[in-house]
């Protein structure tokens, strides 16, 4: 079937269209924010899930895949956000026994340090690490380097600094080769670090790294404790962890099932939290939006049927004038398509902006893709077509006699 | 033009037939201008509705310009209306959310003719009812017989053969009512064909021939 012979009909039939919708646009409104929310809910979290997923993956691609971290404190004190120190100095040492490893990172972090150079002050983190730390972080430098393994023997006092203590101590000044104050002690800055930013708050930008040997003998006095260790395997993930552990527990006395006194992380469990929050998000929001559409589908639906009566007149002289069942059909269900179809272009256009603003505001990754826009306006689409097929058909079937003698 | 044999209609209410029409023989020419009469309830209006091509006849034979049009399905249907015939309503029928040229435009968008510049025409068309400052008005601005005259340009439109109205005058006071037909008259010179379907034996008068419906049967036929 041809229905239009012409463009200038086609253009004619959408014109009428959309002054249809204007003519009822109290009830159109209705039917178009219910659309609009869902699609909004769908765009969310769809560019949420990616955005999480690629923040884990790039976490993931950072820590290795054959990464294991070590905290001090059972999973409980952690939860509590209390910081233990249960790992001790003689575990890493055992554990860098473990079969399959390879590689250790020993971190000892100190908190609420202050820095002073001139006359500014700045309070941060300072971290005690090995000097594996920078390349297992995959952190480059703006200027500068590494300490060196004399550096770190001899417990130097040198240090290198984060893109803000850089910024809060340095403004724009030259910062290599100066010496600042780590809490007392007068230290050389020998590096400063690239900005990592991003989704992190810039927390991560927000510390001093210094050799683990110059932290635990020269700034805190702590010898025996280290805050986190981090190893990397060759052999299978599961296995060496079973072994870590086994290790630990043997070293801290712990018997039968009491609980570990220690956290043992790898980048698995990472994915694996992101897979939750995914999971948990896709129910809530999926269920919100899902609900928002069919909703809005069933008031579009009613409406549109409740219209019908209404339009009977409209519907009955229509057909006297030439148009045919399918004419009839297809003009209704393009009314309810375009309705959709804009709420789905505003439901994405909200969201675009809304998660902007949730991105600045809670910290939330967002990916906006080309996957969004498809899936949304697939969405729109079909609730088009399914909330307006019913009455469409109900108007097609109206006879021209029993229209027009009404 | 127009060839009914035999025309029977009936509805069915449960098991009773109500016959409507009993047996309708009548033949309209090209170029007539038929009054066709009857008090409500003589079938004068399912008569009008199965000449329109809107509705079908229970038994009989309806030839419409040369076709036999007992077996065309809705498509076919809607294509000849639309072709051949221009509708005009009691009530008029105006889209409420169109304006006056919009309306007049209608049968434009279902047309299968090559109508020239649709939208000039449908100008002229209202200059020529008196409607040029009118042009843009909803039909809400429009008084009855501002709006029936919108709806005969309608009609006009799609350049259709014949015109059928459906008690045109109806809605209108007697005064506007024969504007109205002479309006009727006009086109009918102009070489259209005329059927106006009315209960009101003031209007006899307009047509060149009067067709008298009662009880479902042709009583009269006479040139007027």
């Amino acid at each position: 079937m041809v229905l239009f012979q012409k463009i200038s009909q086609l253009r004619e039939f959408v014109e009428e269209v959309i002054k249809i919708l204007y003519y009822y646009r109290g009830r159109v409104i209705f039917s178009f924010s219910g659309v609009t929310l869902g699609i909004l809910s769908i765009c969310i979290i769809i560019t949420t899930i990616d955005g999480a997923n690629k923040k884990a993956q790039e976490i993931f691609e950072a820590l290795g895949p054959d990464s294991i971290i070590v905290f001090g404190g059972g999973e409980r004190q952690r939860a509590a956000r209390m910081r233990l120190s249960t790992l001790k100095v003689s575990d890493a040492d055992h554990l860098a026994r473990v079969e399959g490893i390879y590689d250790m990172m020993k971190v000892y972090s100190a908190r609420n340090v202050t820095m002073r150079y001139k006359d500014r002050n700045w309070q941060t983190q300072v971290v005690g690490s090995t000097m594996n730390y920078f390349e297992s972080m995959s952190w480059g430098f703006q200027a500068g380097s590494v300490y060196t393994a004399s550096d770190y023997a001899n417990a130097e006092a040198v240090c290198v600094i984060g893109a803000k203590v850089y910024d809060e101590l340095f403004k724009d000044e030259n910062a290599l080769g100066k010496t600042i104050l780590v809490g007392k002690l007068p230290t050389k800055v020998i590096g400063v670090l690239e900005e990592k930013g991003g989704s992190t708050g810039g927390h991560i930008d927000d510390r001093v790294i210094m050799p683990l040997t110059t932290v635990t003998s020269r700034i805190v006095n702590e010898k025996r404790y280290l805050s986190m260790v981090r190893l990397k395997t060759h052999r299978d993930l599961d296995k060496t962890i079973e072994d870590v552990r086994a290790v630990l527990r043997a070293n801290h006395g712990l018997k039968g099932n009491l609980d570990d006194d220690f956290t043992i992380r790898s980048s698995k469990d990472i994915l694996a939290f992101v897979t939750v929050i995914s999971g948990s998000l896709l129910l809530f929001l999926g269920t919100a939006s899902v609900v928002a559409l069919v909703v809005s589908g069933f008031v579009l639906a009613n409406l549109f049927y409740l219209t019908i009566q209404e339009r009977k007149k409209d519907i009955g002289i229509r057909r006297a004038y030439g148009a045919t069942r399918k004419g009839i059909l297809l003009s209704f269900l393009f009314e309810s398509i375009l309705i959709t179809f804009i709420g789905g272009i505003a439901g994405i256009l909200l969201s675009v902006i809304l998660g902007g603003t949730f991105e600045k505001l809670f910290d939330i990754p967002m990916m906006f893709s080309f996957k969004v826009v498809v899936f949304a306006m697939l969405f729109s689409f079909l609730t088009g077509v399914l909330s307006g097929l019913k009455p469409a058909l109900r108007a097609s079937r109206i006879e021209p006699i029993e229209a027009i003698r009404g | 033009m127009i060839t009914l044999r035999n025309i029977k209609k009936s509805y069915f209410v449960g098991d009773r037939e109500l016959p409507i029409l009993k047996g309708i023989d009548l033949h309209i020419g090209k170029g007539e201008f038929v009054v066709l009469m009857g008090v409500s309830g003589s079938g004068k209006t399912t008569l009008m509705n199965i000449i329109g091509l809107l509705d079908k006849q229970t038994e009989g034979d309806y030839d419409f310009v040369d076709t036999s049009v007992d077996g065309l399905d809705d498509e076919r249907l809607a294509d000849m209306r639309n072709s051949y015939i221009g509708f005009v309503f009691q009530q008029f029928f105006l889209l409420p959310y169109l304006d006056a040229i919009e309306n007049v435009l209608i049968p434009i968008v279902y047309s299968k003719k090559d109508i020239k510049h649709p939208r000039d025409k449908a100008k002229t068309l209202l200059g020529k009812f008196g409607l040029e400052q009118r042009i843009h008005n909803k039909p809400t601005q429009l008084s009855g017989g501002e709006q029936q005259r919108v709806a005969i340009a309608r009609a006009l439109i799609n350049e259709p053969e014949l015109i059928l109205a459906d008690e045109p005058t109806g809605a209108l006071d007697s005064k506007t009512g024969n504007e109205i037909m002479d309006l009727f008259r006009m086109l009918n010179e102009e070489g259209k064909t005329i059927i106006v379907v009315t209960h009101d034996p003031k209007l006899a008068s307009f047509g060149k021939r009067l067709v008298r419906i009662e009880d479902g049967a042709i009583s009269e036929d006479i040139a007027t």
